[in-house]
């Protein structure tokens, strides 16, 4: 008799054969994988193996790059976003996206937040106002710049400045959020702040992050997949890739064989 | 042996007299690059010298604000002030709106191809044309073809033509400065590329969008041989000079220098020209300083950086 | 299937669209009449400037290579505009040239940041001089000054060649200074490492390295030599006679244009030749930058 699962994981981003081409170069080799609901996936693998790659093919980004081509299904909640037809503006509005460096428009920190909500149509000056708070409390922000949101983004620290284009995310309300390598470019104190912030934004949002960090994995990450070279070598919960691998390959980028 | 220290005694000899030399072939040459650069700045210092000390006599209220007079002594420049600010205005409201649409376009939409490269080669083939050729199109298809005679607006339109390529330049140099990450992060919240530029990409490049305009500006001010036989060399009597028909003749403040000095028979030239001279020369310095100063501060406030 | 959102951010979605539609026609529409405008200027300059050859049967020979500027008697040869545009010319790429090369190189090699930062605004002051300045100081210093030194009454190749060179030093300093900025540290540091004084590494490894952009500043001088006409007019003398010397008034083909379109009829003999003229300059000054840029371009 077979048990069953007293909850039923919920697969929110279903990626099926999926393929990069920039140009000639095969940059993601027929890469399948299930994202699950609220829950933190963590992509890891040497520098150049396509992670990052990967993450962009989720939200139509490679769209933005001429030259590139992608074949596959990558299926929001059952959707394919890249069938002919559908518009890569309405997928952003669902799945976000934080980049390596901060990259805050040279606006005030208000305007920033609510970039999105106001592309979106959003206009009411309390509306906005609101939007602001709540996202930036959500990024932990808040308290830090509640009394000079009309002051320059560029003004705030690395690490504020990336809250900040989390928050800017937030606003939008999307149901993914990709990150690649939210925290590299920033210093100890402030990416153990973004890790925090992800510990609480998993409960709400389903979090796909690419990471060049294994312990960073390993802190954060419900899932972990291990790409190299273009193929995802293995996929399984965090716990399992790191103390139990299948692939030898995983092993020795566990164990530190190469960076 | 000591036959072989002897020999070198004078290979060192020769050498030392050889490194001599060349120091001081090279302490020659520096002190001529220097005396280049400095009669350089001398030079640039007596022009403006010696306009300014020639030209301050002629300066009154009089003098800036009355007509100028054909063959008697004791015109002024006041309409061709109010012309060269006429032309100017009217200029930049047809460049601008075209030269930034084109270096938009050519900047962030525009993929390697037939269209894009012939209006790549059209601006930069726009951008070889003397002004006095230039001129000559004008008055073909202002003043002859479209029969409105000299005008303010024939000749407005000729330096548009004149300035599409620079302000092009201008646009896309502009443009460039934004980092791709704005564009990125823009597109990744849901905007679409036009949105992007709208929101994002132009704000950020108004820095060295406005030093550009604002020195083109200046230059459009100077300018004289396109205008010569497309805005002409006369000015329309009384209240008429100062009104704001475009149909009717503008000589602006530096054609007026050259038409004084070229063909004009009034005894007072000297006088004129001096004051004119002038007139134009601060003019064309405070834009070029504005542009610096309001570019700099435009740029620090949205990217701070300087 | 779709992508599930709310209709109103379907909505925005489309007006966005729809705008950008919209923008991306308006952006085409402008570079269309860039386009317009080069090809119209040439067509209606080449209508107009052979008349000369089609309508009153001049020929391009005469044209080119008589000395004799005649037009009511039907005999516009045009030998000696070119002679003066040619001669002015090469007077301001042998005088500035060197110089505005030599403060290149200062900028470049020699000279504190100090000094570039005081040099370089005065370099655009001059720049932004407007020509008729240049031909009024001509006019007014230059010209008097030749007439004392020499006798002369101080119009001709000398005065203009001169304010000439003046003008087109700003533009050779600038494109030499990038030209040898350009030139890597390594070439400079190898031949430092091999005892070689400053000016032996500047006139033995850097000049002839950045050789290829010092040509194009020079070309690109000339090119603006070429077309300059109201600072060169004012001073010329404007005498419509080959130049036997330095201090010979003579014309240039911009100068001449400006000098005689004003008397010169619709449709008459003089306003074909000048519009010829036009041509020619357009065409020079045209074909020397588009070669220029081509072969930059090929280079790079």
């Amino acid at each position: 008799m077979m048990v069953e699962a007293l909850v039923e994981p919920s697969i929110k981003v279903d990626v099926a054969d999926l393929n990069v081409y920039y140009g000639s170069f095969h940059a993601i080799k027929n890469v399948s994988l299930k994202v699950e609901d609220r829950r933190v996936t963590a992509l890891i693998g040497p520098s150049g193996c396509g992670k990052s790659t990967f993450l962009r093919a989720l939200n139509r980004m490679h769209d933005l790059t001429p030259g590139t081509r992608v074949t596959g299904s990558v299926r929001l909640d059952g959707s394919d976003i890249y069938e002919p037809g559908v518009d890569p503006v309405v997928v952003r509005y669902r799945i976000g996206m934080v980049f390596q460096r901060p990259n805050p428009f040279p606006k005030s920190i208000f305007e920033n937040v609510v970039y999105g909500p106001r592309i979106h149509g959003e206009s009411g000056r309390d509306e906005l106002l609101a939007i602001a708070e709540k996202s930036l409390r959500r990024a932990a922000l808040w308290d830090e710049v509640k009394d000079r949101l009309h002051r320059s983004a560029l003004d705030l620290s690395g690490g504020q400045q990336q809250r900040l284009c989390i928050a800017r995310v937030l606003a939008v309300e999307p149901e993914v959020i990709l990150m690649d390598e939210p925290a590299s470019a920033l210093d100890p104190i402030a990416t153990s702040k973004i890790e925090d912030l992800i510990g609480v934004l998993k409960k709400d949002y389903t979090v796909v992050i690419v990471t060049h960090s294994m312990q960073q994995a390993a802190r954060i990450s419900d899932y972990t997949a291990f790409f190299l070279l273009g193929d995802m070598i293995e996929v399984g919960t965090t716990s399992d890739i790191f103390t139990r691998p299948k692939d030898t390959k995983t092993e020795d980028y566990i164990t530190g064989r190469y960076g | 042996m000591a036959q072989a220290a002897v020999t070198s005694e004078a290979a060192l000899e020769r050498r030392r007299r050889g490194a001599a030399g060349r120091r001081l072939g090279d302490q020659v040459a520096t002190g001529l690059l220097w005396a280049a650069a400095i009669s350089v700045l001398v030079l640039l210092a007596l022009f403006v010298g010696y306009i300014f000390f020639l030209g301050i006599g002629s300066i009154s209220w009089q003098f800036l604000t009355s007509p100028p007079s054909e063959v008697t002594a004791g015109g002024g420049i006041g309409p061709e002030i109010y012309n060269s600010f006429y032309i100017l205005i009217m200029t930049l409201v047809f460049t601008v709106p075209v030269a930034l649409a084109a270096g938009i376009y050519l900047q962030e939409y525009a993929k390697p191809g037939l269209f894009q490269t012939v209006v790549q080669f059209s601006a930069e083939s726009l951008a070889t044309v003397p002004s006095i050729v230039m001129g000559l199109f004008g008055l073909l298809i202002f003043v002859y073809l479209f029969g409105w005679r000299f005008s303010a607006i024939g000749g407005a339109l000729t330096l548009t033509i004149l300035n599409l390529p620079a302000l092009m330049r201008v646009t896309q140099e502009a443009l460039a400065t934004v980092p791709d990450s704005l564009r990125e992060a823009s597109m990744s919240l849901g905007a679409t590329r036009w949105t992007t530029i709208l929101r994002v990409v132009l704000p950020s490049a108004i820095g060295p969008l406005t030093t550009g305009v604002v020195l083109i500006a200046g230059r459009i001010f100077g300018e004289t041989a396109a205008l010569i036989y497309t805005a002409g060399v006369s000015v329309a009597a009384g209240r008429a000079a100062y009104d704001l028909n475009p149909f009717r003749p503008a000589e602006t403040l530096a054609v007026h220098v050259w038409y004084t000095h070229a063909e004009s028979v009034v005894p007072d030239v000297a006088r004129i020209g001096n004051g004119s001279a002038l007139v134009l020369l601060v003019m064309v310095l405070l834009f070029n300083v504005t542009a610096r100063v309001v570019g700099r501060f435009l740029t620090y406030r949205f990217t701070r950086k300087s | 299937m779709a992508i599930a959102v709310p209709p109103r951010i379907k909505a925005v979605a489309s007006r966005a669209h729809r705008s950008e539609f919209v923008a991306t026609l308006l952006l085409r529409a402008a570079c269309a009449l860039v386009v317009l405008s080069i090809a119209a200027l040439i067509a209606y300059l080449a209508s107009e400037g052979t008349k000369l050859f089609t309508h009153d049967h001049v020929s391009p020979f005469e044209f080119l290579f008589s000395p004799v500027f005649n037009p009511e008697a039907n005999h516009p040869g045009s030998l000696v505009f070119i002679v003066g545009s040619l001669a002015i010319t090469a007077f301001a790429v042998f005088v500035g040239g060197p110089f505005g090369i030599a403060v290149g190189v200062l900028l470049s090699e020699l000279a504190p940041r100090r000094f570039v930062d005081v040099m370089k605004p005065a370099v655009e002051v001059l720049v932004g001089i407007p020509s008729v300045i240049y031909g009024w100081i001509g006019l007014t210093l230059l010209v008097p000054l030749i007439r004392t030194v020499t006798g002369s009454n101080g119009f001709g190749l000398l005065a203009a060649g001169i304010v000439l060179s003046v003008m087109i030093l700003p533009t050779i300093i600038t494109l030499s200074e990038d030209a040898l900025r350009a030139v890597p540290d390594s070439l400079r540091e190898g031949s430092a490492a091999m005892g070689a004084t400053r000016w032996q590494t500047i006139s033995r490894v850097l000049l002839p390295a950045a050789s290829s952009g010092l040509t194009v500043a020079v070309i690109l001088g000339v090119a603006r030599a070429i077309g300059e006409t109201m600072a060169v007019q004012l001073v010329i003398g404007n005498a419509a006679v080959l130049p036997t010397g330095l201090l010979s008034a003579t014309a240039a083909l911009p100068t001449e244009i400006v000098q005689d379109m004003s008397g010169a009829q619709q449709g008459s003999l003089l306003e074909h030749a000048l519009f010829s003229m036009a041509l020619l300059l357009l065409l020079i000054a045209m074909g020397l930058i588009l070669a220029v840029r081509l072969a930059v371009r090929r280079r790079a």
